[in-house]
């Protein structure tokens, strides 16, 4: 470690990495916008200019903290007149052909050009020039779309590519004042990581197809979460506006799991998570309400004590039953599965689906299962949807519990499974099936606490970002109850 | 005007003195044939050209001898070192280096072996400015044909030393002739000049130590290392030794490149080797050493043309390409034309130059044409200090920054009457000078 001072203040600085990493390490605000901790550091915004002491007798020095390495005894101050001056300036330049539309722009309230505007900047414009006119929607593919007017050219799209996914895909284009970002030969954007440059756009001129217009946001309430589309878990921040839909999912820095980046799949997986409700007073058609048993008409909305009472018998006098998660299950609901396991003298198992094809070098690991490890680790065993039919066909009775247990065990296969299966099933959404006996509501996974285990076995945590319906309780406490009711019926009557 | 020995020159006005057979003839090739065969080490290669004072003729005056010294120690750091030679000529009103390449090649080559000796570099590369197609397709020939006698390639003359030259042509972009983004270019990528440090010698070509020199420097090595260091030091005076080329352009009689001395006066220049403003006029302004470098008013004639004085009397020694400017020139037009050089030039990089010249251009524009207010006077100022000194990766930004603070200092008269009347009195209505709706936005 090197010593150095910032601010008066006598600091460590690890010297691999440079100045404004030790300034943004100590609390120091810096300003940047072509400068990204995930990212080769260009220097060429020079929004981050610092004034460094020079030699004895020599005048100091401005320079960019962000390509400037720490050298011991380096003296640096950000708050002088002449470091607030040089960043003064470099804002005017930066803002003098921005266009100024924050109103309609959907990176205001986290822009980084409004918020150093807002503290460092005079509050007059000084030019009298006509603003550039460039595109101002210019797709870039079925994710991004580009607002040429609003760039400010600090190239963290192009570096994103070319350091992060290591595929070049864009380009600065143009020289000096005509610079304009594009693709290679106007080709629109592929990959799976597109909707990270949206995140990393300083400004509001790489934003998200699927966010534009959605929401302003400082509306959205932020809820630190764990994604679940593969088994890397990546750690997100689930974004909701007014506690009613989540409206993005960005990813949130984890330096051990998915750094600051995170797959457009699990960006866009927000359908599972905006499901509408069933009608009132109906099982089908949308999400559950409440619990549901299977009456003369079909599954008909119940008492959920009423419909556990009957869960419990049904399986009491159903000895052999069947204990199957959805791979969603938490570490708490996987326990209180085990516990139901144990009360029914069941092996636990958890629907293990194949890996599918967005497996890649990156982050995306190929496994639709988030919670793997953990489930693993309890001794549930990995049984495959085709497997778990075979076997349901089979059984006298079994319990389905989980997020999306019944989606990933497959509608079709479960449609043809014998009526004589009794078929108690946890699930957001039930399913019109003969054998489905009784089934209940879950929260989904922004609707509840707990945990998941990646493939690394590192603990992803869940949050509660959106309450659930009025009349669903929480999987494990679901669980836990008909555990207690079961132990309580007598075995075998 | 007194005479004075000349060198640099002597061998262009020859007939076909771009052959190996006129070089040699002329005692070509015999300065690295000494430091191969006496043998000289590099250390006295670099320690003659340290002695000798010789100061950078790309435009700084950084001394051509520390450069080479700052080359890493061989015995410590294994990788390979590059010479590159910038030969991207493109500072406006700068056309000395088209001399030496077109009508003695040879000359440069000689130097580039001496260069590569000295810093015991593999290769050298020639970046040659894109629109000079006689240089480049002189100086390739000039490569092969030494390469054919043995004087460039693997073991020249027969002994150890082995050293490759390589051309390589630009693509007309000005920022490539800056140091690192000449690199950039020669690597292949766009020509965005890195910022420093690291330094060329530290970490240049290919992530190597490289020292990067202008055609007139490594010109001058041979005559060096064959004369010493006190014969140079012999001419000029005493902290800009040597002769230099003067491009001198514009309201001129006799506009050309010259061999001059250092130690004459801007005016001595003008009227005894240029004989004299054109026309019979009066002489207004000139820029000493290219676009890049304050405009100093007829007043300040007097100073002496070698880089400290002329830094002195606040502006630039260059890259010695005077540009005359004659009563009847327009100050604000002039600034027109060369904010906006700068605007199409800047590499885009750093926000202050990519915005900072656009808007200079536009200002300048709007009061060429009658357009302008006072308060933009104050504000090309206060811009021009938020471009420069030393705040943006490389120096492009203070080369649009430094003239324009020049004439606002000197010229300001001239633009406040152009504000005022709302045209420009001096303006040339020629069919050729752009309307403000079609000039280049």
């Amino acid at each position: 470690m090197t010593k150095i001072q910032i601010n008066g203040r006598e600091v460590e600085a690890d010297p691999k990495q440079p100045l404004i990493r030790a300034c943004h390490d100590q609390g120091v605000d810096v300003p940047m916008y072509c400068y990204h901790p995930g990212l080769a550091p260009v220097g060429s915004c020079r929004i981050c200019q610092v004034e460094v002491a020079g030699a004895p007798g020599q005048p100091s020095r401005v320079v960019a903290a962000c390509r400037t390495p720490v050298s011991e005894g380096m003296v640096v101050s950000t708050d002088t007149p002449k470091a607030h001056d040089t960043r003064r300036e470099c804002l005017e330049f930066l803002l003098k052909n921005h266009p100024l539309d924050c109103p309609i722009c959907d990176k205001a309230g986290e822009c980084d050009l409004q918020d150093y505007a807002f503290n460092e900047g005079q509050g007059k414009g000084r030019s009298s020039e006509p603003r550039r006119k460039l595109e101002k929607r210019k797709s870039l593919g079925d994710v991004i779309v580009l607002d040429e007017e609003r760039c400010i050219l600090c190239s963290r799209c192009v570096r994103f590519f070319t350091d992060v996914t290591k595929k070049a895909q864009l380009t600065v284009e143009g020289l000096g004042s005509h610079s304009v970002i594009n693709t290679y030969m106007d080709k629109p954007l592929e990959g799976n990581y597109q909707g990270n440059l949206a995140d990393i756009c300083p400004v509001g001129a790489l934003t998200s197809k699927k966010f534009r217009f959605q929401a302003r946001v400082w509306n959205l309430s932020k809820t630190l979460s764990t994604c679940g589309e593969c088994s890397r878990g990546c750690s997100i921040s689930v974004e909701s506006l007014r506690a009613k839909q989540v409206k993005r999912i960005r990813p949130r820095y984890n330096a051990a799991v998915n750094q600051w980046w995170m797959c457009d799949t699990g960006r866009h997986a927000l359908a599972p998570l905006t499901r509408a409700l069933a009608p009132e007073g109906e099982v089908l058609g949308g999400r559950l309400r409440t619990a549901a048993v299977r009456g003369y008409n079909g599954l008909e909305c119940s008492d959920d004590v009423a419909a556990l009472d009957l869960a419990a018998d049904m399986l009491a006098s159903h000895p052999g039953t069947l204990v199957i998660v959805s791979p969603f299950a938490t570490q708490e609901e996987a326990k209180a599965a085990l516990a139901l396991a144990q009360a029914l003298k069941a092996t636990p198992q958890f629907v293990s689906p194949a890996p599918n094809a967005l497996k890649d070098d990156l982050l995306h690991t190929g496994d639709p299962c988030p919670n793997r490890r953990g489930l693993l680790e309890l001794g549930f065993g990995a049984l495959a949807p085709a497997d778990a039919l075979a076997a349901l066909a089979v059984a006298p009775s079994a319990v389905l519990a989980g997020e999306r247990v019944l989606e990933l065990l497959g509608h079709a296969g479960l449609a043809l499974l014998p009526k004589k299966l009794r078929l108690v099933a946890f699930d957001v959404e039930a399913s019109d099936l003969a054998s489905l006996d009784i089934a209940f509501p879950v929260p989904t996974h922004v609707e509840k606490s707990g945990h998941w285990i990646n493939v690394d076995g590192r603990v992803g945590v869940l949050n509660v970002a959106l309450p659930p319906p009025a009349l669903v309780r929480r999987l494990d406490l679901q669980l836990a109850a008909l555990t207690a009711k079961l132990s309580a019926v007598p075995q075998g009557s | 005007m007194k005479d004075f020995p000349k060198y640099l020159l002597n061998r262009v006005g020859l007939p076909n003195s771009h052959t190996l057979a006129t070089y040699r003839a002329e005692g070509g090739y015999r300065a690295i044939e000494d430091v191969l065969k006496k043998p000289w080490t590099s250390e006295q290669v670099i320690g003659v050209m340290k002695d000798s004072l010789l100061r950078g003729r790309g435009g700084a005056g950084f001394p051509t001898g520390m450069k080479w010294s700052f080359m890493p120690d061989i015995t410590k750091d294994p990788r390979p070192r590059y010479l590159a030679v910038n030969a991207d000529e493109s500072e406006p009103g700068t056309c000395k280096d088209r001399v030496l390449m077109e009508r003695d090649p040879h000359g440069l080559i000689e130097g580039c072996l001496i260069a590569c000796f000295a810093m015991r570099a593999k290769a050298a590369y020639i970046y040659v400015r894109g629109e000079y197609r006689l240089s480049y397709n002189r100086l390739q020939a000039a490569i092969d044909e030494a390469r054919e006698a043995g004087l460039v390639g693997q073991h020249i003359l027969g002994t150890d030393f082995s050293c490759d030259i390589w051309m390589h042509k630009g693509a007309g972009a000005y920022i490539c002739g800056e140091e690192t983004g000449l690199m950039e270019s020669l690597e292949g990528k766009r020509g965005h000049p890195r910022p420093k440090p690291p330094f060329p010698a530290g970490s240049g070509l290919w992530k190597s130590p490289t020292t990067v020199n202008n055609v007139e420097s490594i010109f001058n090595a041979p005559f060096i290392v064959r004369n010493g260091a006190e014969w140079f030091k012999s001419m000029g005076v005493p902290k800009s030794t040597g002769n230099f080329l003067l491009g001198i352009s514009g309201h001129v009689n006799k506009p050309g490149v010259y061999e001059l001395p250092f130690g004459l006066t801007a005016r001595q220049i003008i009227d005894e080797v240029a004989l004299g403003v054109w026309k019979g006029r009066k002489l207004k302004a000139f820029f000493p050493g290219g676009s890049s470098t304050g405009l100093l008013p007829a007043s300040m004639a007097d100073v002496v043309m070698d880089h400290d004085s002329v830094k002195a009397a606040g502006s630039m020694f260059g890259t010695a390409a005077m540009i005359v400017l004659d009563e009847t020139a327009s100050i604000p037009q002039v600034m027109d034309v060369t904010a906006r050089f700068y605007d199409h030039e800047s590499c885009g990089q750093c926000s202050q130059c990519r915005e900072g010249t656009q808007w200079l251009h536009q200002i300048f524009r709007r009061i060429a044409h009658g357009k302008g207010q006072m308060s933009d006077l104050d504000l090309l100022v206060s811009l021009s200090n938020g471009m420069a000194p030393a705040k943006t990766i490389c120096a492009l930004a203070d080369a649009a920054a430094i003239p324009t603070l020049a004439a606002v200092k000197h010229f300001r008269h001239e633009f406040e009457e152009c504000i005022r009347l709302g045209r420009d009195p001096l303006r040339n209505e020629s069919k050729h000078a752009p309307r403000l709706h079609e000039a280049h936005a």
